[in-house]
């Protein structure tokens, strides 16, 4: 039974302004069936206008404590500090003024785009000047946001032992604002794929504890042209939830006894026709059924996961050599055309023999961050 | 979580007035024009989330 003591696991949509989410999501919502909702709040930084209806939309949750805040562009890693991050904290600072947030969230990462505030986030070395930086930007956003924060885990790895040391890096980022994960399973589910590891083993990678939120999503396969029988798992977002995305979220609710909120996530842009939105919303309801399931099972008083505030320095902690070496992969990704030029490049670059062990970056990764890289520059 | 019926049919037109904003009057609120855009091209719109890293 949920009470106010110990509050049950709750289904929620990712809805962003966007006429094909909130076109399929409109039954689900009319059914009383969306627990609650999650909003990139970011995107809309640069709106000339939102409509008086979304704003509704978005205080009817706020005004429950069942609005979840998750930014994209914050860009948690990049080496230097922006004037782009300051004004993201202040409109952060602002909006959760007008806004009760259940909490905020954020991506583990740093984006390769231009002022690193574009493109795609990809993943950076974890090394003790990387996690100086990520704790001081997640103080500054605990700060801003007055709520417990968190970190989504990515997707995205150039090795094995990277995928298997993310989770105690993630740990390590969070534990001083007592900050909480989010455990994106179709992001496993490409790490299970893209890297022949066994769930069990993945899973025991991640401070389960830490477990606040779920997502689960769709994706692509894409075709390696250096391994043609190879196919890489990506996190599109664009496609129904697989089957197998759905047996790990049966497996792994049981397993995070502080879990609050489990989120469906897909593009509107992939909910254009009937079919598909139809197929949402069959989504939605396999996974409130398996949420409702786990609810009737007894469980403990969940953590709050309430904030701390570390003391923080008047001036962001920043890395010129971190800086230099996001600059100098971001601008091969983004403009390497081929495989071997950007292993070319890279080997010539101050990537080389450095903790960010470009020597054991798996060639058929590079070759999906060229990818994606691309895809967002 | 039950939303009110008026929000929810306030939902229905804004959704129905965007997918159909070809009769809609120049300078109508359209929630997918964000300013800055106009002349970023095929720019993908900023809440289709490449956050998750393999997007």
């Amino acid at each position: 039974m949920d009470t106010p003591e110990t509050p049950a696991v709750l289904a929620a949509l990712a809805c962003n302004l966007d006429a094909d989410i909130l076109s399929a999501a409109l039954p689900l919502l009319e059914a009383g069936q969306v627990d609650a909702l999650e909003w990139s709040f970011d995107a809309l930084y640069w709106a000339s206008e939102v409509p008086a209806w979304f704003t509704e939309l978005l205080h009817a949750y706020s005004s429950e404590q069942r609005l979840l805040g998750h930014g994209v562009y914050f860009s948690l890693l990049s080496g230097r500090w922006t004037s782009e991050q300051q004004q993201w904290l202040c409109q952060l600072r602002e909006l959760a003024q007008r806004y009760s947030f259940a909490h905020v969230t954020e991506h583990f990462g740093a984006f390769t785009g231009q002022n690193f505030h574009a493109g795609a986030p990809l993943s950076v070395p974890y090394s003790p000047v990387a996690l100086r930086i990520g704790q001081d930007r997640l103080a500054r956003l605990a700060e801003a946001a007055r709520c417990p924060v968190g970190l989504e885990n990515l997707a995205f790895a150039y090795s094995l032992d990277e995928v298997k040391r993310q989770g105690d890096f993630l740990s390590a980022l969070l534990a001083p604002v007592n900050g909480f994960l989010i455990l994106d399973l179709h992001n496993l589910y490409c790490q299970l794929h893209n890297f022949s590891i066994d769930y069990e083993e993945l899973l025991g990678c991640y401070e389960l504890d830490r477990v606040r939120e779920i997502h689960i999503s769709g994706g692509s396969w894409e075709n390696s042209q250096l391994l043609p029988t190879r196919r890489i798992r990506r996190d599109t977002h664009d496609e129904a939830v697989p089957t197998e995305v759905f047996e790990l979220l049966a497996r792994t609710l049981p397993r995070c006894p502080n879990l609050k909120y489990v989120v469906l996530e897909q593009l509107g842009t992939s909910l254009k026709t009937e079919a598909s939105q139809v197929q949402f919303r069959r989504d939605f309801a396999q996974m409130a059924a398996l949420v409702q399931q786990h609810n009737h099972a007894p469980r403990s008083v969940p953590s709050a996961f309430l904030p701390r505030w570390p003391a923080l320095p008047a001036l962001a902690v920043q890395d010129d050599l971190l800086h230099e070496q996001q600059r100098q992969l971001s601008h091969i990704l983004e403009t390497a055309t081929s495989l071997p030029e950007a292993q070319q490049r890279l080997r010539a670059s101050v990537l080389a023999h450095s903790a960010w062990q470009i020597e054991h970056w798996e060639p058929y990764m590079l070759e999906t961050a060229l990818s994606i890289a691309q895809k967002w520059k | 979580m039950k939303l009110s019926k008026a929000l929810l049919s306030a939902i229905l037109v804004g959704v129905t007035v965007q997918a159909t904003t070809s009769c809609g009057k120049k300078g109508d609120p359209k929630p997918k024009e964000l300013a800055g855009q106009a002349n970023q091209g095929e720019k993908k719109e900023p809440y289709n989330c490449p956050a998750c890293g393999l997007g």
